[in-house]
């Protein structure tokens, strides 16, 4: 059975940490009905030659287990609407709506615990923590959200990692295997905490062909398990996995592109 | 063991980051252990020193007294205000050294060895009381004569004869002046033995110990003028002088607890200051541990941490470290207690018992161990915690917009600057909250290090104050006096001998208005202009040959009587006859003891030992003085001259001796501050190194782009040491605008707190030169570490570098 976002949160799904402030819901009238909603965003950044656009007015709505993929060409604005969707960078205006949660509206520790719970996130470069080791990178996660009773995390952790195939790699450091195989452990990370929404900047640049078939049948699994899937790829057989695709130009969604399919 | 990833991380980012971790745990176990050295050594030393000095019943007063028998004392101890009185005998010898060499001999003798009450003494080896021809040797003069139990000594008395005594035994008298301070030798004779030496058998001294009020220098002056009018003047003895033992005139304090003390400021002041600048390397290597860590931190939080999870993190790692350092600082504090006590009881002749760690210096150390780091970290903690996750994660903690600062400008204006300086002088600006910090710690290390030298340097300045008053290559005293003429023809006769000068001296005391007398005040009768001292007056002016009635007084004289001042008038007793004097001028401080300066003449009418002199003072080249030799071959044919001519057999002194024994009461102090300096010196160096390191690190993909475009090995170590030695100078240059009034204020605590006078104060250009060269080759060496192992990187290795 698949669990609303707004059902996790009257759940009191947040209870266990006392330290996370709850975000503030949006009144009943004005729920989305989508799992992720963009509105009119707009983010620009600042060099010493002036401000740069990097979107303009973009809008994006995505439903409960879809899998989407965002195409378009390197500088159009992919991996800031990846930033803006998980609140790692805020929008200069236009709002952003994950599980009916207000990403916009969110303070950065309010963003961390909900990213925590609620959004597992896989970056082009991996990002692991290098002096812990796989198992470690992952259980640190339900330890930081205090998920998981912390004698199961250990067990959770090898469970995922079997699940991208890695698992015979569990007590080394990102150091010591390969890129393909710290791609996998980040995938690993981004389920720690069984997330409704995964987001992922180009997660199969570094995998062998064998590899990217095994981890788009996972995608594929976790999408039929209710997941909400945004991936970031230039990959064409990843957008051909996807369930809806759309195509990022100079900060815009194309609008031809939007709701085609493959 | 199963901890838990967030903390698992935190063990194995101290473990992996040794260089960094190591200095973060060795700048908080120096800056504790300087803190325990200090805090222990003072409790040893007040424990150890002082409580040995107080086991020994040390006498609150001593009475020179005419000739008298034994039972004297028993009629002065049976004064109600008077605890124990101890007779003894004083009587000054010569001894031959194996050299050829004489050297004065004191030795004292008191009625029953068994039963000393005053001045007690503690048996090192050997005999506890010394035989018929033997004698009890001080440790002190027994190490220095390097003289053992069952040795011969040959002493020289007046007659010309010389008598061999066995060394019975080797003993330690807590109460006397180390042989290397005072120059005197010390030993313990019994009477029988004086006899056998062709001495009368009387007593001359009297030590004695009030009932009450023992540390009240009111009080025991008034008990010692009771003992005086009360007992022994009315026995028909007369008393020659009172006194009150040590430096600080302050009965029951340790002779040198004035120097002690200023020794003790000196530490605790950088005891503190150690603390500070421990602060601000832990601020400026935790800030470095948080930069590289800033991409985790954004990782951490993009996973669902919050900024109290790493707060919470970051402290414990702080505290970890912290308690690695304090646990290392334990012995490391114990160890340099061990070493500055080992140091000043070799010095100042005490035995340490036991060197120890107290809970009260445990908890000390601990707690400054665990608070001072983490209030240092908080800061930085908080400001790399608070980084925005896009911030950290994909500009790595810096800001997208670069800020360029008004150095930068003008050294992009510099056209014609070398590349790899302009390179190197740009880094140097580039984190100015870190150079703050690291020329902050760099500069007050430096300041202090120049000011210790300075404390030096006017100490020696004070000592050089005496040398005013010791204007002449060799003096000889003349007991019981002799005719100045002869005295001054007989000098002169000798061929290197161009100028001699006879001085009248006596005893004096200032009579108060309430009948009180004044401590013995040593009252010089010179001849007109004399040569061989060269006075500095702090107040008033000099002596006129034809000033009656008028004297001029020492500084050390003031600080005993306060109410003398130029212009009052002083009722003064000599020998029994008492006469008003004008007070005309003050002369500085003699460290010598009170002393007052009258012409000759008046001197000797107050006397009635007219066209006498008691001490003659020789010059070879008026203007100039003598090397060592010269003085000493003057004080030897001065010794021969006179005693041929039967005039005195009393031994020269010459100015250097004088000089040696002075300045190596001194050479304690001088060493711990130079410890003190060392210690400095570390505390800058580590916090230099740390900065490098830092610089380095945050530079490794800059430096792997230099190498990519063809930048040679020499020429990326260039780069970074010359960004090193910059930093360096810039805080050289800073800790010397600062090192005069710095240097100031300590010498000043630190001769008002050892000399008891106010100071000239002398500042050092060559601890100023020191610290340039140290500080440069600190700049360097640390630079040169990280900047080997940058350049030591393959290009690959570098570009790769996350």
């Amino acid at each position: 059975m698949l669990i609303s976002g707004r059902e996790r949160i009257l759940n009191g799904f947040y209870s266990k940490s006392s330290a996370f402030e709850q975000p503030t819901l949006l009144e009943e009238e004005n729920l989305t009905h989508f799992s992720i909603e963009i509105r009119d965003l707009t983010k620009s950044y600042k060099t010493p030659a002036g401000a740069v656009p990097a979107l303009k007015g973009l809008n994006l709505e995505l439903n409960y287990g879809e899998f989407l993929a965002v195409l378009g060409k390197s500088g159009a604005g992919k991996s800031t609407l990846i930033n803006m969707i998980t609140g790692i960078d805020h929008p200069d205006s236009g709002e952003i709506f994950v599980e009916k949660i207000p990403v916009h509206a969110l303070n950065e520790d309010q963003c961390a615990r909900w990213r925590g719970l609620n959004l597992g996130i896989v970056f082009q470069f991996f990002q692991l923590l290098p002096s812990i080791n796989l198992i470690k990178n992952i259980t640190i996660v339900m330890d930081f959200c205090n998920r998981y009773q912390p004698e199961e995390r250990k067990e959770r952790a090898m469970y995922l990692l079997e699940q991208v195939g890695i698992a015979e790699h569990a007590f080394k450091t990102p150091s010591e295997i390969s890129g393909g195989q710290q791609q996998r452990a980040a995938i690993a990370r981004a389920l720690a905490n069984d997330p409704p929404v995964i987001v992922a900047d180009e997660p199969t640049g570094n995998l062998d062909s064998h590899t990217l078939g095994e981890i788009l049948d996972l995608f594929s699994t976790l999408v039929g398990n209710g997941k909400t899937l945004l991936v970031v790829t230039h990959d064409k057989e990843v957008a051909s996995r996807a369930t809806q695709c759309v195509e990022i130009q100079d900060g815009k969604i194309i609008p031809e592109k939007w709701g085609s399919s493959f | 063991m199963n901890l838990s990833a967030r903390w698992d991380k935190i063990l194995r980012d101290i473990l992996e980051n040794r260089t960094r971790s190591l200095l973060v745990v060795f700048t908080i176990a120096i800056g504790l252990a300087a803190v325990g050295t200090i805090n222990n050594t003072v409790r040893i030393l007040k424990r150890d020193l002082f409580g040995q000095y107080a086991s020994v019943r040390p006498a609150s007063f001593s009475i020179y007294i005419s000739p008298y028998q034994q039972g004297l004392e028993n009629s002065v101890e049976a004064m109600r205000e008077v605890e124990l009185a101890q007779a003894q005998r004083i009587e000054t010898v010569s001894i031959m050294l194996a050299n050829g060499q004489r050297k004065d001999l004191r030795m004292v003798a008191v009625p029953d060895f068994n039963n000393i009450k005053v001045n007690r003494l503690n048996y090192t080896e050997g005999a506890l009381k010394p035989s018929l021809r033997g004698i009890l040797l001080e440790r002190t003069t027994a190490k220095s004569l390097a003289l053992d139990t069952g040795d011969i000594l040959t002493v020289e008395i007046d007659d010309g004869k010389d008598y061999s005594l066995r060394v019975d035994g080797i003993i330690h008298d807590i109460t006397a002046r180390p042989y290397k301070i005072s120059g005197e030798a010390l030993g313990y004779v019994s009477m029988s033995t004086l006899e056998w030496l062709g001495k009368e058998p009387y007593y001359n001294q009297m030590q004695l110990l009030v009932a009450d009020h023992k540390t009240d220098r009111e009080h025991v002056m008034t008990v010692a003028r009771q003992v005086r009018d009360r007992i022994i003047e009315s026995s028909g003895h007369q008393v020659i002088s009172i006194q009150v033992p040590g430096d600080s005139g302050q009965p029951g304090e340790f002779w040198a607890s004035k120097q002690i003390n200023g020794i003790l400021l000196v530490l605790q002041i950088m005891s503190i200051l150690a603390i500070f600048l421990c602060a601000g390397l832990v601020i400026n290597t935790i800030s470095a541990v948080l930069v590289q860590q800033v991409k985790q931190i954004g990782i951490m939080r993009s996973v669902g941490a919050t900024r109290r999870q790493l707060t919470q993190l970051y402290m414990v790692y702080v505290l970890g470290l912290g308690l690695i350092g304090t646990i290392i600082s334990f012995p490391l504090g114990l160890l340099g207690s061990w070493g500055f006590l080992d140091l000043a009881a070799g010095f100042i002749n005490f035995d340490v018992t036991t060197v120890n760690l107290t809970p009260s210096i445990i908890l000390l150390q601990l707690g400054l161990g665990l608070t001072v780091p983490l209030g240092a970290a908080m800061f930085p903690i908080i400001k790399g915690t608070r980084i925005s996750v896009y911030d950290a994660i994909y500009q790595n903690g810096l800001s997208s917009v670069y800020k360029r600062g008004l150095v930068e400008t003008l050294l992009i204006r510099m056209r014609n600057i070398d590349p790899t300086i302009l390179l190197s002088l740009r880094n140097t600006f580039r984190n100015k909250p870190r150079l703050g910090f690291t020329l902050f710690t760099l500069t007050i290390a430096g300041a202090m290090f120049m000011a210790v030298f300075s404390s030096y340097s006017t100490v020696n300045k004070q000592i050089d104050e005496l040398s005013r008053y010791v204007a002449f290559d060799a003096s000889i005293n003349i007991p019981g006096g002799a005719n100045k003429f002869t005295v001054e023809r007989e000098a002169l006769r000798i061929p290197e001998i161009e100028a001699a000068e006879g001085w009248a001296i006596s005893n004096g005391f200032i009579v108060h208005s309430d009948g009180n007398e004044s401590d013995r005040i040593e009252v010089v009768g010179l001849p007109d202009n004399p040569i061989t001292i060269q006075p500095r007056l702090v107040k008033g002016r000099w002596l006129n040959p034809s000033d009656t009635w008028k004297v001029v007084v020492n500084e050390d004289l003031l600080a005993k009587e306060p109410s003398v001042d130029v212009g009052n008038q002083i009722n003064l007793k000599i020998g029994g006859v008492s006469r008003v004097f004008d007070v005309v001028g003050v002369a500085s401080k003699h460290m010598m003891g009170s002393r007052m300066y009258m012409n000759y003449e008046q001197l000797t009418k107050l006397t009635g030992k007219h066209n006498q002199v008691d001490v003659v003072r020789v010059l070879a080249t008026p203007g100039a003085f003598g090397t060592q030799s010269e003085q000493g071959v003057i004080g030897k044919q001065l010794e021969d001259r006179f005693e041929e001519t039967q005039i005195s057999e009393a031994q020269s002194r010459t100015r250097y001796e004088i000089f040696a024994t002075f300045s190596s009461a001194f050479n304690i102090l001088l060493i711990i501050l130079l410890l003190v300096a060392f210690i400095l010196a570390v505390i800058g160096g580590l916090g230099l190194a740390g900065t490098m390191g830092l610089n380095i690190l945050e530079r490794t993909r800059e430096i792997g782009v230099l190498r990519a475009v063809g930048a040679s090995y020499t020429s990326v170590l260039q780069v970074v040491v010359t960004e090193g030695t910059t930093v360096s100078v810039i805080s050289w240059v800073l800790s010397a605008l600062i090192s005069y009034p710095v240097g100031r204020i300590l010498a000043e605590a630190v001769v008002r707190v050892s000399l008891g006078t106010a100071p000239a104060f002398r500042y050092s250009f060559a601890g100023l030169l020191i610290w340039l060269v140290i500080i440069v080759l600190i700049g360097i060496i640390s630079s040169l570490a990280p900047a080997r192992d940058a350049a030591r990187l393959t290009v690959r290795e570098v570009l790769n570098y996350e």
